[in-house]
């Protein structure tokens, strides 16, 4: 009783969540937005890179860059923080 | 229409590994399950004309999570604990 | 941890393909597809395949893992130096000081398709050498992390 509930409801959600991905336009560009016809009509002359993904992510966008590798580089401390080396006779002290 | 074709086969095969990473029990057999599910992804990338993201998701998905999910599950044990 | 002669002669081989293929990403991040992250993940592959070959000790004598913490930390101050430079220039945090002016990467660039030259595009290809070196440090040094925890575990 409770698995054949569960596959309905499953069921269910999977055909209510198939109705939009149907009505997308699936591998073809989304509607313009007008920001991306200026970065693609300026970006090649402003930055002076062929690939323009590129020139957004390190030139327009480079804020978000130096997030992403701040975000790594504190993973990496954490990590560390984990498996960091005791030192004789130190234990992990937990609250 | 080979379009339509591969994203169907890519689709139906990232569905196929996903359920199988769930169901594993040995759980080196998921990992090397979710290796093939981002295998195929970056794939899907691909095909959708975006080869930035595919780079990244084979490099990592596909080699170093694998990688890092094997070696804490060598050190952890391989058996999933079945909770009733 | 050793695997057989065989494996251990493959990896040796595929390792310096592997290399420049990741470090070709990097340096070509503004004419091609990829960029730092991408050729950096890759190259940390390369990194995964030797230490799965050779095993944890033999790897982290050759390549120690105080090389690739300075890696990592040199690769985050180049990136934030190269961005910091635009100030003392006059201009705005992360202006691309380099672009279109014909010193180092500094030829002006035709619009339209084009193969490219790889002297363009400013300050981009020194951040996507930053941020490659930072994240072939930062993968890299997860995993050794992680071995070493695992060592310590059984």
């Amino acid at each position: 009783m409770k698995k054949a509930v569960t596959g309905a409801v499953i069921l269910i959600l999977c055909a209510v969540l198939m109705i939009p991905v149907l009505s997308l336009s699936f591998g073809s560009p989304a509607v313009s937005q007008g920001m991306d016809d200026y970065f693609i009509a300026h970006g090649q002359e402003q930055t002076g890179a062929n690939n323009i993904v590129t020139g957004i992510v390190f030139d327009y966008r480079g804020f978000d860059t130096l997030g992403e590798a701040t975000v790594l580089f504190t993973a990496v401390l954490a990590v560390g923080l984990v498996f960091r080396k005791l030192k004789r006779g130190e234990e992990y002290e937990y609250e | 229409m080979i379009e339509v074709i591969a994203h169907t086969c890519i689709i139906a095969g990232l569905i196929i590994s996903a359920a199988m990473i769930v169901r594993f029990r040995d759980l080196i057999s998921a990992a090397i399950a979710f290796g093939v599910f981002s295998f195929l992804l970056s794939l899907e990338f691909y095909i959708l004309q975006a080869p930035d993201v595919a780079i990244a998701e084979a490099g990592i998905g596909a080699g170093l999570t694998t990688a890092i999910f094997i070696i804490a599950i060598r050190a952890v044990g391989r058996d999933e604990e079945v909770e009733e | 941890m050793n695997m057989s002669r065989i494996v251990r002669t493959v990896a040796d081989i595929s390792f310096p393909f592997i290399l420049i293929y990741g470090f070709y990403i990097v340096v070509h991040g503004h004419l091609t597809p990829g960029g730092g992250f991408q050729g950096g993940a890759v190259i940390a592959t390369g990194i995964v395949l030797l230490v799965a070959a050779h095993g944890h000790e033999a790897v982290a004598r050759q390549i120690t893992g105080n090389l690739l913490k300075n890696a990592e930390t040199f690769g985050l101050l180049l990136f934030i130096i190269t961005a910091l430079i635009a100030i003392l220039l006059g201009q705005g945090f992360f202006t691309n000081w380099l672009a279109n002016t014909g010193m180092l990467f500094g030829t002006p660039v035709a619009f339209g398709p084009g193969p490219g030259d790889l002297n363009t595009a400013g300050v981009i290809p020194i951040m996507n050498i930053a941020v490659g070196i930072e994240v072939l440090g930062a993968l890299s040094i997860i995993l050794y992390y992680m071995l070493s925890g695992a060592q310590e575990a059984r």
